[in-house]
């Protein structure tokens, strides 16, 4: 608990060298706007633009069928043999890892740890993986930001330790802008969860302030729109 | 808390700083290039304004509020499950992470980014009780390997080249020399990778605390932010207490302009929320959370109305990029942890006295303050700390008399043109055989307190002191 009180005091009798707080009208940020189908199309596209800026790979827009075929021909392409998959949040991810295991690729599926033998088993074995592929909880249009929220069937780590990374959004949950995404996400999930918002690879432009892809993070971020079903 | 340099240790630092031509050139060039990514992303962000406007208000409306808070953070940082340590200073901090280290039986820790680590010089704390300490920030790693201070805010090997890194990674782990940026980052992303894995603590930053959900949020590019306080089985978080916003949503407004202020981004790479230690059933995140929020001098920041601004900032390091003085002396001349036009009004709070020179280390230009993404008016700041300097040193009054005397024995000169140009006549033969290139750089004393400062333009035979561009009589 340290000094809690004594600092406490001391900030109380600073604060008191000063007039009553003016308040500058702030109500928070307004209510997000229902999106139209037809915005959402815009949001989506604005979205695909803003995440090709980032040196992210964008895969398109695709029905839900079309996933396993997607997500296998970029397993391919990047020659990824070990994947490791979080369980989804409106999509069937188990489908895609089938699609996978059947493409020849040793697939990992997160589970909920029974125990801390399970856990460290889990992250030695996450460090030899080559993709790692999560749905996200939402995405920012303005900045092509992806909203991950962290379970113990769709840990952080997935997104964070394999070199590449697949995620994946459902185009109805993208929104414009920041205050919107975390509007949606709401004060319960921010405090039950450890969440991240990924805005493209990991990158760093510490050496002359020249950009390089890829420092801690993964070096690759692939991002796969679905539409729904019902749209 | 760096290693603090009186007065004329600043000056003779930043006179040489100022003649080494090639820090000069590394700063101009990678500042440079920051401030056109900044100039870009903000020309397309019709909303740059307003959200400054309203960052600005909320930190305002903060800042007023602190002490309630502090309390709500407090609790909802303990109901998420962290540990939460009040510092009063340095040295407390420093003692309660050594302390955990010490019970956990730490033998390794990795660091994100951290100025306020910095501030309480944390890594030789940790280092004298046996426990390693690893930067992982690409430029922090750096400015670790050579056993220096992070030159930057946001870019800590900012005063180096690649040359001069692919030379270090050369010597120390030796590698074939290469100076590409992507070669030389690959070299440190292996070596680190191994070191978060094995490493049993993290510590970092903090770049907000929000007070209504009890979560610490962390803002990064690289992912060492994220794997320091994801991997690791103990996590330390350390801040400043004006790190707090009051609720979620104010959140979007700091993000939106943050990045768009310190490097041109929309938004940073990674934008973490850590909400306590792992849950049952995780398969990652600490397994215990520590928070240790700092006053360390920012109370007595509070306690000043014209200084309680200064707690608005969100250590995005603008200001040092556009600042004409920053850009030619660089980081370490200023000798304190924040350097540039932020340091020169929190440094004097932080660290005291011995830093009650830097206010007067500006040229007042007002750069700073037009690029602060939370407006914070340093100028200002700056004025009234130089006022409050000059009220404390005693001499101050007398010196005032003789000046204003002086100014009275040169009117009464002034008034008589030929007798003024006869002196001015004298006075140019008498310095004339100081004068080099048009410029006084030495006199002997008394007049050495001026040139100390300042090169001064040499008097010419007619019409009074010459100007720099001789453009003009």
């Amino acid at each position: 608990m340290g000094s809690f009180l004594k600092v406490l005091a001391t900030v109380k009798s600073a604060l008191e060298n000063d007039q009553p707080a003016h308040h500058d009208g702030l109500n928070g940020a307004g209510a997000s706007p229902v999106e139209p189908p037809t915005r959402q199309a815009e949001l989506v596209s604005t979205f695909a633009r803003e995440v090709e800026l980032l040196s992210a790979g964008y895969l398109g827009a695709v029905s839900a069928a079309e996933v396993g075929a997607r997500v296998t021909a970029l397993a391919e392409s990047t020659g990824a043999l070990g994947v490791a998959i979080g369980n989804g949040i409106t999509l069937d991810l188990d489908a895609v890892a089938v699609a996978l295991e059947r493409d020849g690729r040793e697939v990992m599926r997160a589970t909920a740890a029974p125990d801390d033998d399970a856990r460290k088993a889990w992250l030695s074995h996450l460090a030899r993986v080559d993709l790692g592929i999560v749905e996200a909880r939402g995405a920012i249009a303005s900045s092509g930001t992806l909203v991950v929220v962290s379970t113990p069937d769709s840990p952080s780590s997935l997104t964070l330790v394999p070199p590449i990374s697949l995620i994946i959004v459902r185009a109805d949950r993208i929104v414009g802008d920041v205050a919107q995404a975390i509007e949606a996400i709401g004060p319960a999930t921010v405090s039950g969860h450890r969440l991240v918002m990924i805005t493209g690879p990991s990158r760093t432009a510490d050496i002359e302030k020249l950009i390089v892809l890829g420092v801690h993070g993964p070096k690759e971020l692939h991002v796969l729109v679905v539409w729904p079903d019902d749209v | 808390m760096s290693d603090p340099v009186s007065e004329t240790d600043f000056f003779s630092a930043s006179i040489k700083a100022v003649a080494d031509t090639e820090l000069r050139r590394k700063l101009a060039n990678a500042s440079g290039r920051n401030n056109v990514h900044t100039a870009e992303t903000k020309a397309a962000f019709p909303a740059w304004n307003d959200e400054r406007d309203r960052a600005r208000a909320i930190k305002r409306e903060t800042i007023e509020h602190l002490d309630e808070l502090l309390i709500q953070l407090k609790s909802g940082l303990e109901a998420n499950g962290c540990s939460v340590f009040f510092a009063e200073d340095a040295a407390a901090a420093r003692d309660y992470i050594v302390d955990v280290a010490k019970k956990n039986g730490i033998r390794r820790v990795v660091k994100g980014k951290s100025m306020t680590t910095e501030e309480i010089d944390l890594n030789p704390a940790l280092e004298a009780n046996g426990v390693e300490t690893i930067e992982t920030d690409l430029g922090e790693y750096i400015v670790q390997l050579r056993h220096e201070r992070p030159s930057h805010i946001l870019t800590p090997a900012i005063h180096l080249s690649k040359e001069d890194i692919g030379k270090l990674f050369e010597d120390k782990f030796g590698i074939a020399y290469t100076d590409e940026p992507t070669k030389l980052t690959a070299v440190a992303r292996d070596r680190l990778r191994e070191v978060f894995l094995s490493a049993d603590m993290g510590i970092t930053g903090v770049n907000f605390a929000i007070a209504e959900t009890g979560t610490i949020v962390l803002v990064e590019n690289e992912g060492n932010g994220r794997f320091s306080s994801t991997l690791p089985d103990t996590f330390i978080a350390v801040m400043g207490f004006e790190k707090i916003i009051p609720r979620l949503s104010d959140l979007s407004h700091f993000l939106e302009v943050l990045a768009r202020a310190g490097t041109g981004q929309k938004l940073t790479t990674y934008t973490n929320f850590v909400n306590g230690p792992r849950r049952p059933g995780d398969l990652d995140g600490p397994r215990e959370v520590h928070v240790v929020i700092l006053d360390n001098g920012r109370s007595a920041m509070l306690a000043d109305p014209v200084m309680r601004e200064a707690l608005y900032c969100l250590r995005c390091g603008a200001c040092l990029n556009v600042c004409p003085v920053y850009r030619r002396i660089g980081g370490h001349a200023y000798g304190f942890t924040y350097p540039g036009p932020i340091g020169s009004i929190v440094s004097p709070a932080l660290f005291g006295d011995a830093a009650g020179h830097l206010p007067f280390a500006s040229t007042l230009c007002g750069a700073c303050r037009d690029i602060c993404p939370v407006k914070i008016d340093i100028p200002r700041i700056l004025l009234h700390l130089r006022a409050k300097q000059n009220e404390r040193d005693l001499s101050w009054p007398r010196s005032a008399k003789s000046a204003r005397r002086g100014v009275r024995r040169f009117a009464r000169i002034a008034r008589h043109p030929v007798l003024a140009r006869t002196l001015t006549a004298l006075m140019a033969i008498a310095m004339k055989p100081f004068a080099r290139d048009g410029y006084l750089r030495w006199m002997p004393p008394p007049f050495s307190a001026w040139t100390r400062g300042r090169d001064f333009p040499a008097f010419k035979r007619k019409g009074g002191p010459s100007r720099a561009n001789g453009s003009r009589p």
